[in-house]
Protein backbone atom coordinates (compact mmCIF):
# COMPACT_ATOMS: atom_id res chain seq x y z
CA UNK A 1 0.00 0.00 0.00
CA UNK A 2 2.22 2.65 -1.26
CA UNK A 3 -0.30 5.74 -1.79
CA UNK A 4 -1.34 6.75 1.70
CA UNK A 5 2.37 6.41 2.83
CA UNK A 6 3.56 8.89 -0.35
CA UNK A 7 0.26 11.09 0.37
CA UNK A 8 1.02 11.19 3.78
CA UNK A 9 4.49 11.95 3.21
CA UNK A 10 3.99 14.84 0.85
CA UNK A 11 1.73 16.23 3.36
CA UNK A 12 4.01 15.86 5.92
CA UNK A 13 7.02 17.43 3.45
CA UNK A 14 4.09 20.52 2.52
CA UNK A 15 3.92 21.04 6.13
CA UNK A 16 7.81 21.35 7.22
CA UNK A 17 7.84 23.85 4.09
CA UNK A 18 11.47 24.68 3.86
CA UNK A 19 12.76 23.17 6.82
CA UNK A 20 16.65 22.64 6.74
CA UNK A 21 16.51 18.55 8.38
CA UNK A 22 13.34 18.25 6.15
CA UNK A 23 14.83 15.14 4.04
CA UNK A 24 16.18 13.38 7.06
CA UNK A 25 13.09 13.94 8.86
CA UNK A 26 10.85 12.48 6.11
CA UNK A 27 13.32 9.70 5.66
CA UNK A 28 12.62 8.30 9.49
CA UNK A 29 9.05 9.11 9.07
CA UNK A 30 9.05 6.79 5.95
CA UNK A 31 10.74 4.12 7.63
CA UNK A 32 7.92 4.75 10.27
CA UNK A 33 4.80 4.31 7.95
CA UNK A 34 6.71 1.24 6.14
CA UNK A 35 7.14 -0.66 8.95
CA UNK A 36 3.47 0.46 10.50
CA UNK A 37 1.54 -0.53 6.92
CA UNK A 38 3.45 -3.63 6.53
CA UNK A 39 1.88 -4.53 10.55
CA UNK A 40 -1.38 -3.34 9.74
CA UNK A 41 -1.42 -5.67 6.75
CA UNK A 42 -3.62 -3.28 5.03
CA UNK A 43 -4.55 -5.00 1.83
CA UNK A 44 -7.54 -5.89 2.80
CA UNK A 45 -8.29 -2.06 4.10
CA UNK A 46 -9.37 0.88 1.60
CA UNK A 47 -7.35 3.69 1.21
CA UNK A 48 -9.41 6.14 3.01
CA UNK A 49 -9.33 3.63 6.45
CA UNK A 50 -5.82 3.37 5.87
CA UNK A 51 -5.09 6.75 6.06
CA UNK A 52 -7.47 7.58 9.11
CA UNK A 53 -5.66 4.55 11.02
CA UNK A 54 -2.15 6.62 10.09
CA UNK A 55 -3.72 9.57 11.42
CA UNK A 56 -4.99 8.30 14.86
CA UNK A 57 -1.61 6.73 15.38
CA UNK A 58 0.56 9.22 14.30
CA UNK A 59 -1.45 12.56 14.25
CA UNK A 60 -1.86 14.51 11.38
CA UNK A 61 0.78 16.06 9.33
CA UNK A 62 -0.27 19.74 10.38
CA UNK A 63 0.26 18.34 14.48
CA UNK A 64 3.64 16.69 13.41
CA UNK A 65 5.11 19.68 11.80
CA UNK A 66 4.19 21.96 14.31
CA UNK A 67 5.91 19.72 17.18
CA UNK A 68 8.67 19.88 14.67
CA UNK A 69 8.78 23.64 14.29
CA UNK A 70 8.34 23.83 18.46
CA UNK A 71 11.48 21.97 18.63
CA UNK A 72 13.54 23.40 16.11
CA UNK A 73 12.55 26.91 17.17
CA UNK A 74 15.10 26.57 19.95
CA UNK A 75 18.43 26.77 18.58
CA UNK A 76 21.69 27.36 20.33
CA UNK A 77 22.82 30.62 18.77
CA UNK A 78 19.35 31.96 18.99
CA UNK A 79 19.72 31.73 22.74
CA UNK A 80 22.63 32.92 22.66
CA UNK A 81 22.36 35.92 20.89
CA UNK A 82 18.43 36.79 22.67
CA UNK A 83 20.46 37.42 25.90
CA UNK A 84 23.65 38.98 24.50
CA UNK A 85 21.48 41.53 22.80
CA UNK A 86 19.04 42.27 26.19
CA UNK A 87 22.12 42.56 28.32
CA UNK A 88 23.55 45.14 25.35
CA UNK A 89 19.74 47.07 25.53
CA UNK A 90 20.07 47.04 29.21
CA UNK A 91 23.43 48.75 28.98
CA UNK A 92 22.51 51.33 25.90
CA UNK A 93 19.35 52.03 27.95
CA UNK A 94 21.34 52.79 30.99
CA UNK A 95 24.32 54.55 28.64
CA UNK A 96 21.29 56.68 26.76
CA UNK A 97 19.53 57.10 30.39
CA UNK A 98 22.94 58.92 31.51
CA UNK A 99 23.83 60.94 28.88
CA UNK A 100 20.46 62.61 28.28
CA UNK A 101 20.49 62.60 32.72
CA UNK A 102 24.30 64.66 32.23
CA UNK A 103 23.97 66.41 29.37
CA UNK A 104 20.30 67.59 29.10
CA UNK A 105 18.48 69.00 31.95
CA UNK A 106 14.61 66.87 31.27
CA UNK A 107 12.65 67.13 34.06
CA UNK A 108 10.76 63.52 33.31
CA UNK A 109 14.74 61.83 32.78
CA UNK A 110 15.92 63.24 36.32
CA UNK A 111 12.62 61.79 37.66
CA UNK A 112 13.28 58.22 36.26
CA UNK A 113 17.69 58.99 37.45
CA UNK A 114 16.53 59.61 40.94
CA UNK A 115 13.65 56.59 41.16
CA UNK A 116 16.48 54.18 39.79
CA UNK A 117 19.31 55.90 41.84
CA UNK A 118 17.46 55.52 44.91
CA UNK A 119 17.14 51.55 44.53
CA UNK A 120 20.21 49.96 43.58
CA UNK A 121 19.94 47.02 45.51
CA UNK A 122 16.66 46.07 43.90
CA UNK A 123 18.64 46.86 40.39
CA UNK A 124 21.15 44.39 40.95
CA UNK A 125 18.86 41.93 42.35
CA UNK A 126 16.98 42.28 39.15
CA UNK A 127 20.09 41.83 37.33
CA UNK A 128 21.59 38.82 39.10
CA UNK A 129 18.22 36.79 38.33
CA UNK A 130 18.65 38.04 34.54
CA UNK A 131 21.87 36.05 34.67
CA UNK A 132 20.67 33.07 36.66
CA UNK A 133 17.22 33.44 33.91
CA UNK A 134 20.39 32.73 31.41
CA UNK A 135 21.97 29.84 33.08
CA UNK A 136 18.42 27.98 33.44
CA UNK A 137 17.15 28.52 30.14
CA UNK A 138 20.33 27.23 28.39
CA UNK A 139 20.27 24.30 31.08
CA UNK A 140 17.10 23.48 30.43
CA UNK A 141 16.88 23.53 26.68
CA UNK A 142 20.12 22.28 26.15
CA UNK A 143 20.66 19.78 29.00
CA UNK A 144 24.07 18.60 29.20
CA UNK A 145 25.27 20.02 26.28
CA UNK A 146 24.30 23.67 27.36
CA UNK A 147 27.54 24.08 29.36
CA UNK A 148 29.69 25.47 26.32
CA UNK A 149 27.02 26.83 25.55
CA UNK A 150 26.30 29.05 28.69
CA UNK A 151 30.21 29.56 29.14
CA UNK A 152 30.27 30.84 25.61
CA UNK A 153 26.85 33.11 26.17
CA UNK A 154 28.19 34.27 29.29
CA UNK A 155 31.85 35.63 28.23
CA UNK A 156 30.02 37.48 25.37
CA UNK A 157 27.12 38.56 27.41
CA UNK A 158 29.69 40.05 30.21
CA UNK A 159 31.83 42.09 28.12
CA UNK A 160 29.89 45.06 28.22
CA UNK A 161 30.00 44.78 31.87
CA UNK A 162 33.80 44.37 32.01
CA UNK A 163 34.42 47.46 29.60
CA UNK A 164 31.96 49.55 31.70
CA UNK A 165 33.79 48.76 34.89
CA UNK A 166 37.04 49.71 33.18
CA UNK A 167 36.22 52.53 31.73
CA UNK A 168 34.53 53.56 35.34
CA UNK A 169 37.71 52.51 37.65
CA UNK A 170 40.03 54.58 35.27
CA UNK A 171 38.02 57.10 35.24
CA UNK A 172 37.64 57.52 31.46
CA UNK A 173 34.34 58.03 31.97
CA UNK A 174 33.82 61.05 34.56
CA UNK A 175 32.31 59.62 38.42
CA UNK A 176 30.21 62.41 38.60
CA UNK A 177 28.13 60.94 35.54
CA UNK A 178 26.50 58.91 38.09
CA UNK A 179 26.36 60.69 41.23
CA UNK A 180 25.29 59.68 43.38
CA UNK A 181 25.54 55.73 43.31
CA UNK A 182 29.67 55.96 42.86
CA UNK A 183 30.37 55.67 46.04
CA UNK A 184 33.83 53.60 47.04
CA UNK A 185 30.96 51.30 49.04
CA UNK A 186 28.95 50.86 45.92
CA UNK A 187 32.36 50.30 43.50
CA UNK A 188 33.22 47.28 45.49
CA UNK A 189 29.32 45.93 45.93
CA UNK A 190 29.82 46.15 41.97
CA UNK A 191 33.18 43.98 41.20
CA UNK A 192 31.88 41.71 44.13
CA UNK A 193 28.59 40.94 42.28
CA UNK A 194 30.30 40.72 39.03
CA UNK A 195 32.72 38.09 40.50
CA UNK A 196 29.23 35.98 41.75
CA UNK A 197 27.66 36.43 37.93
CA UNK A 198 29.40 33.46 36.81
CA UNK A 199 28.59 31.36 39.91
CA UNK A 200 24.80 31.89 39.65
CA UNK A 201 24.52 31.81 35.97
CA UNK A 202 26.18 27.71 36.66
CA UNK A 203 23.92 27.69 39.51
CA UNK A 204 20.70 28.30 37.01
CA UNK A 205 22.17 26.25 34.32
CA UNK A 206 22.42 23.00 37.12
CA UNK A 207 18.71 24.01 37.76
CA UNK A 208 17.73 24.08 34.38
CA UNK A 209 19.54 21.15 33.36
CA UNK A 210 17.65 19.51 36.02
CA UNK A 211 14.45 20.34 34.27
CA UNK A 212 15.49 19.44 30.92
CA UNK A 213 13.97 15.86 31.16
CA UNK B 1 -5.10 5.55 28.97
CA UNK B 2 -4.15 8.74 30.85
CA UNK B 3 -4.54 12.27 30.67
CA UNK B 4 -1.89 13.19 27.76
CA UNK B 5 -0.55 15.91 29.56
CA UNK B 6 0.50 13.45 32.17
CA UNK B 7 2.30 11.36 29.76
CA UNK B 8 3.95 14.46 27.60
CA UNK B 9 5.81 15.38 31.04
CA UNK B 10 7.13 11.85 31.09
CA UNK B 11 8.05 10.87 27.74
CA UNK B 12 11.92 11.77 28.00
CA UNK B 13 12.16 10.04 30.98
CA UNK B 14 10.19 6.69 29.22
CA UNK B 15 12.72 7.16 26.09
CA UNK B 16 15.92 7.24 28.45
CA UNK B 17 14.12 4.24 30.04
CA UNK B 18 13.97 2.08 27.63
CA UNK B 19 17.34 3.02 25.84
CA UNK B 20 18.87 2.64 28.82
CA UNK B 21 18.25 -1.27 28.48
CA UNK B 22 19.42 -1.69 24.32
CA UNK B 23 19.73 0.30 21.60
CA UNK B 24 16.59 0.45 19.60
CA UNK B 25 15.13 2.33 16.25
CA UNK B 26 11.80 4.77 16.74
CA UNK B 27 9.28 1.64 15.60
CA UNK B 28 10.21 -0.32 18.28
CA UNK B 29 10.21 2.31 20.69
CA UNK B 30 6.59 2.80 19.93
CA UNK B 31 6.09 -1.19 20.03
CA UNK B 32 8.24 -1.91 23.22
CA UNK B 33 6.66 1.39 25.21
CA UNK B 34 3.12 -0.08 24.07
CA UNK B 35 3.54 -3.78 25.59
CA UNK B 36 5.47 -2.38 28.67
CA UNK B 37 2.34 -0.57 29.58
CA UNK B 38 -0.51 -2.96 28.65
CA UNK B 39 -1.44 -0.43 25.87
CA UNK B 40 -1.57 1.93 28.29
CA UNK B 41 1.02 4.67 27.41
CA UNK B 42 -0.10 5.45 23.76
CA UNK B 43 1.89 8.59 22.51
CA UNK B 44 1.02 9.92 19.18
CA UNK B 45 3.64 8.43 17.50
CA UNK B 46 4.45 11.16 14.79
CA UNK B 47 5.09 12.86 18.07
CA UNK B 48 8.29 10.65 19.30
CA UNK B 49 10.48 11.78 16.82
CA UNK B 50 10.75 15.26 18.05
CA UNK B 51 11.32 13.93 21.36
CA UNK B 52 14.01 12.18 20.47
CA UNK B 53 15.43 14.98 18.19
CA UNK B 54 15.38 17.15 21.61
CA UNK B 55 17.16 14.53 23.49
CA UNK B 56 19.72 13.83 21.00
CA UNK B 57 20.71 17.61 21.24
CA UNK B 58 21.21 17.77 24.83
CA UNK B 59 23.60 15.39 24.34
CA UNK B 60 21.45 12.78 26.55
CA UNK B 61 21.37 10.19 23.18
CA UNK B 62 22.70 9.68 19.82
CA UNK B 63 22.35 7.88 16.52
CA UNK B 64 23.63 5.77 13.75
CA UNK B 65 22.30 3.86 10.98
CA UNK B 66 22.27 0.21 10.65
CA UNK B 67 21.65 -1.46 7.78
CA UNK B 68 19.17 -3.97 6.93
CA UNK B 69 19.09 -7.37 4.73
CA UNK B 70 15.77 -6.34 3.60
CA UNK B 71 14.31 -2.69 3.29
CA UNK B 72 15.99 1.04 4.14
CA UNK B 73 18.42 1.78 6.82
CA UNK B 74 17.39 1.80 9.91
CA UNK B 75 18.15 4.89 12.69
CA UNK B 76 19.10 3.58 15.98
CA UNK B 77 19.26 5.61 18.99
CA UNK B 78 21.57 4.58 22.17
CA UNK B 79 21.94 6.48 25.63
CA UNK B 80 25.17 8.57 26.30
CA UNK B 81 26.82 8.44 29.51
CA UNK B 82 25.10 12.01 30.27
CA UNK B 83 21.78 10.52 29.35
CA UNK B 84 22.24 7.62 31.87
CA UNK B 85 23.26 10.10 34.52
CA UNK B 86 20.05 12.13 33.96
CA UNK B 87 18.06 9.57 33.73
CA UNK B 88 19.03 8.49 37.20
CA UNK B 89 18.87 11.51 38.62
CA UNK B 90 15.36 11.82 37.09
CA UNK B 91 13.78 8.39 38.18
CA UNK B 92 14.88 8.92 41.85
CA UNK B 93 13.14 12.49 41.77
CA UNK B 94 9.93 10.60 39.73
CA UNK B 95 9.98 7.81 42.57
CA UNK B 96 9.73 10.28 45.19
CA UNK B 97 7.00 11.95 43.69
CA UNK B 98 5.09 8.84 43.27
CA UNK B 99 5.89 8.00 46.97
CA UNK B 100 5.22 11.12 48.36
CA UNK B 101 1.70 11.14 45.72
CA UNK B 102 0.72 7.67 47.33
CA UNK B 103 0.78 9.09 50.84
CA UNK B 104 -1.08 11.75 50.08
CA UNK B 105 -3.97 9.89 48.30
CA UNK B 106 -3.87 7.15 50.64
CA UNK B 107 -4.30 9.28 53.21
CA UNK B 108 -7.11 11.02 51.11
CA UNK B 109 -8.95 7.40 50.56
CA UNK B 110 -8.63 6.73 54.30
CA UNK B 111 -10.24 10.74 55.12
CA UNK B 112 -11.89 11.45 51.90
CA UNK B 113 -13.66 14.43 54.49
Amino acid sequence: MIQPKNEFLRLLGHELGKHPEKEQILAEYENHLAEMLSELNCDDMEEKETMTELYSRLGSPEEIAASWKEELSVTPRKTQWLFIIANLVFFAGGSILTLLHNLYDIRLIDMVWRSLTSIPALIIMLYLIFWALLGYEIGKGFGHKGRKLMRRTFVLSILPNIILMNLTLFKLIPHGWFQPLLSPSFIMICILFTALLYPICWAGYRWGKRASV
Amino acid sequence: MFNRELLKGSTSLVLLQLLNERDMYGYELVKELDKRSDHSLQVKEGTLYPALHKLEKQEYIEFYWQEQEKGPARKYYRITDAGRAVLVEKTKEWQQFVSVMNKVIRRTENDPT
